[in-house]
């Protein structure tokens, strides 16, 4: 075994460690927060020029045969900077759907994402079906659509959406412009923007579906299974954030004239921070391989023990984070709160802790069977 | 990033596998499989049994009869060790003592104590905790006084783990008492067959004998029997706790718990909630995959020369978190069956019956061998800069 990122991972990481610090700050969060439309032109021109939108596609798409890890290394850079520009919503996430559907006009849509700025945002989730990504309440009947989807992340910017819909007792993925349809849009726990959408009898003509059956919960899974990888990055960059702040705080807050890191009870809680974060470290460097393999069981077995992990202890140096600073940590105007909520949210994504572990026990009373 | 292990490895893997099917007793494996450790001609019978292969000391130098594995043929090595259900090797001589004298000793010491370690013939046990020095070891203050032709040992360990089934002990002596806490102390070697010797058993609540106390009433100890010089004493025991900890983990005997815990929630009868047995031992699973990549890193960094230092406290604490946690689940998930403390026949399940033994003695895995919270502290200095 290898642990060691390559030569060209390194590379990525360390752009997105250089841009991001030129170009992305807590004020530019907070500004963003109040912003409507998460796509920045000019950061999105710059994202364009890095390579970033087609790094993970084929060639023959105009992307650069990239690997999950070099995403997850830049989605870890972002999520340490809270950074809220949806480029795993509207490129990695619809962009990893359409080429694993891999049909002509699927590619053509992924090519346009690559190449000409389309903004698709990817409607999995409505609040009756819950995590169930294979069985979503909203239907197709006689060529129309019915039904709401709720919490699609779409940056307040998407044009069109990648919605599954049943098909009869077939999974379908259907493309649909926004336009027509009745799109509420709010603010994410993250700060991220959502939308619900409602398709009001919208009508699908063949073109508008891009596929169906087997093939398309083979594709909805997979796609997930590397926007649960990610989820993990950006908590992972967050978690090393929060400790590295926590420590410095620790080194320079006095209190009874001694900082609080010379006190035993601070000692062991940031050294529990440390072991905790090699440890969801290790599960990254697991996930970010694993995720993208084609073994059903092992992909989503690596996924749901990485995701039931970071809901836990990432969730935990986040608290803990703010159990050192202190009054402080629980304020809008430090960033340690908003870490603390985009660990949360990203607990919550795909599949929260609970979820995955009776997914790990169905994986393994499938093993036993197989 | 590379997570598969090579064709060779995975060669060397399927000979250990079949080696240790062959090789290990049934008696052995029977009791591994309940959680229980085996008596003193078990152990040392197997020990033999690996010595007689070279397969005992194996983290050591080739030239001091290592095999010359690999970090992660160790790992593999060891994993197939405890699926098989054979117990780890007692760590007093190979993987303590032994290291200190091929690091430390004389030529004349390793010559004369290094063979009996790797055969599995000598047994050792280590001299360091007394009634007063526990976490606080510098304090310890059993005197070895320098005589003409020996030192001159008084004084009191306890908590010495295998004391009574030890031919010899590694111990933490006293030569100066004026000299500063750390500074005054030696590491001596003493035959436990030596006069003066009281070894008295102290029984844990697991309802077994690992424990003891032992009296030393002057002990006459050869001055060969010091290992390095006067006053390294505490330099050596520093080196002991930094020395190949690769296995510190305790992966692969979590992993064989883990496998053992499946099959009795499968076996086990209609009243236990299987779906949220399922539940809880995935937690677990998770827990371990986490420790195990961890640990997966550390082999790989040592295997290209650069391995682990105070880090791998982290990996003694978690490691030791997690058995203590998944020999908890297996007493919880037993209900009734786990109130059964000596039956001589299985009421229910087996493993559940004998739950409580294992759960009952691993509350020691976070005390001893540095108790988690000295490792913090250590962490804490060493690492974190606090």
């Amino acid at each position: 075994m290898e642990f060691n990122l390559s030569d060209n991972t390194t590379m990525v990481a360390d752009t997105a460690r250089r841009y991001l610090k030129d170009h992305y700050g807590f004020d530019t969060y907070m500004q963003q927060l109040n912003q409507l439309n998460h796509c920045d032109p000019s950061r999105w021109e710059l994202m364009r020029e890095l390579g970033w939108f087609g790094l993970p596609f084929p060639e023959s798409v105009g992307g650069y045969g990239g690997d999950l890890i070099d995403v997850a290394m830049i989605v870890r850079e972002a999520g340490a900077v809270l950074c809220l520009d949806p480029y795993v919503d509207l490129v990695i996430g619809p962009g990893k759907l359409l080429e694993y559907l891999g049909t002509e006009r699927a590619l053509k849509v992924l090519q346009s994402i690559v190449d000409d700025d389309e903004r698709v945002a990817c409607a999995l989730y409505d609040y009756h079906a819950g995590y169930n990504i294979l069985k979503p309440s909203l239907s197709i009947n006689g060529s129309k659509l019915s039904g709401r989807k709720n919490f699609v992340p779409d940056g307040g910017c998407a044009n069109r959406v990648l919605t599954t819909a049943m098909l009869g007792d077939e999974l379908t993925l259907v493309l649909v412009p926004l336009e027509g349809c009745e799109v509420t849009r709010y603010r994410g726990l993250d700060g991220s923007r959502l939308a619900d959408v409602l398709f009001d009898d919208v009508v699908i003509d063949e073109e508008m579906i891009l596929s169906r059956g087997v093939k398309v919960e083979r594709a909805v899974s997979k796609a997930v299974a590397w926007l649960q990888a990610l989820d993990c990055a950006r908590m992972y960059g967050a978690a090393s954030a929060l400790y590295q702040r926590t420590l410095d705080y620790a080194k320079t807050r006095k209190q009874f004239g001694a900082p609080i890191g010379s006190f035993q009870v601070i000692q062991h809680y940031l050294v529990d921070m440390f072991t905790d974060l090699q440890q969801l470290e290790s599960m990254l460097f697991m996930v970010s391989v694993k995720a993208d393999l084609d073994d059903t069981l092992e992909r989503e077995h690596a996924c749901s023990a990485t995701k039931a992990y970071y809901a836990d202890k990432g969730v935990k140096i986040a608290q803990q984070a703010i159990q050192i600073h202190g009054g402080i940590g629980v304020t809008e105007e430090l960033d340690i709160g908003h870490y603390f909520r985009l660990m949360t949210y990203c607990s919550l994504t795909h599949g929260h802790g609970d979820y995955h572990l009776d997914r790990i026990a169905a994986l393994g009373e499938e093993c036993d069977r197989g | 990033m590379n997570l598969q292990f090579t064709q060779e490895e995975q060669e060397f893997q399927k000979t250990i596998r079949a080696w240790m099917r062959e090789n290990i007793p049934e008696e052995i494996s029977r009791i591994s499989a309940l959680g229980e450790m085996p008596e003193k001609s078990q152990q040392q019978q197997w020990e033999k049994r690996l010595g007689k292969q070279g397969w005992l000391a194996v983290t050591w130098p080739e030239q001091y009869g290592g095999p010359g594995w690999t970090a992660t043929q160790r790992y593999l090595f060891d994993l197939e060790r405890a699926m098989a259900g054979a117990p780890p090797v007692s760590p007093f001589g190979v993987a303590m003592v032994g290291p200190v004298i091929y690091t430390f000793g004389s030529a004349e010491q390793k010559e004369r104590w290094l063979p009996g370690i790797a055969s599995g013939e000598t047994l050792w046990c280590q001299g360091y905790s007394e009634p007063n020095a526990g976490s606080d070891l510098a304090s310890l203050k059993t005197r070895a006084e320098r005589k003409r032709d020996h030192y001159l040992v008084n004084g009191q360990k306890i908590w010495t783990t295998q004391a009574h089934w030890a031919d010899m002990m590694f111990c933490l002596v006293r030569t100066d008492p004026d000299a500063k806490k750390q500074q005054g102390i030696s590491f001596l070697l003493i035959d436990m067959n030596t006069p003066g010797i009281e070894v008295r058993p102290i029984y844990t609540i697991d309802g077994h004998h690992h424990l003891n106390e032992v009296y030393f009433t002057d002990v006459k100890v050869p001055l060969d029997n010091l290992v390095g010089k006067e006053g390294m004493g505490w330099t050596i025991a520093k080196f002991l706790l930094t020395h190949e900890r690769t296995t510190i983990a305790g992966v692969a005997d979590s992993h064989y718990a883990l496998a053992r815990m499946k099959m009795a929630i499968d076996e086990a009868p209609y009243y236990i909630d299987k779906q949220q047995a399922r539940r809880r031992v995935a937690e677990l699973e998770v827990e371990l995959m986490a420790l195990e990549y961890t640990n997966f890193r550390t082999v790989a960094a040592t295997d290209e020369g650069r391995p682990f230092g105070p880090e791998s406290s982290g990996l003694k604490i978690k490691g030791t978190e997690l058995q203590q946690k998944m020999s908890q689940a297996m007493v919880e998930m037993g209900g009734l069956m786990s109130l059964v403390w000596d039956s001589s026949s299985a009421v229910g399940n087996e493993s559940f019956n004998h739950s409580p033994r294992r759960y009952n003695f691993l509350r020691a895995c976070t005390i001893y061998g540095g108790s988690n919270e000295i490792q913090k502290n250590v962490l804490a200095k060493m690492l974190l800069g606090l």
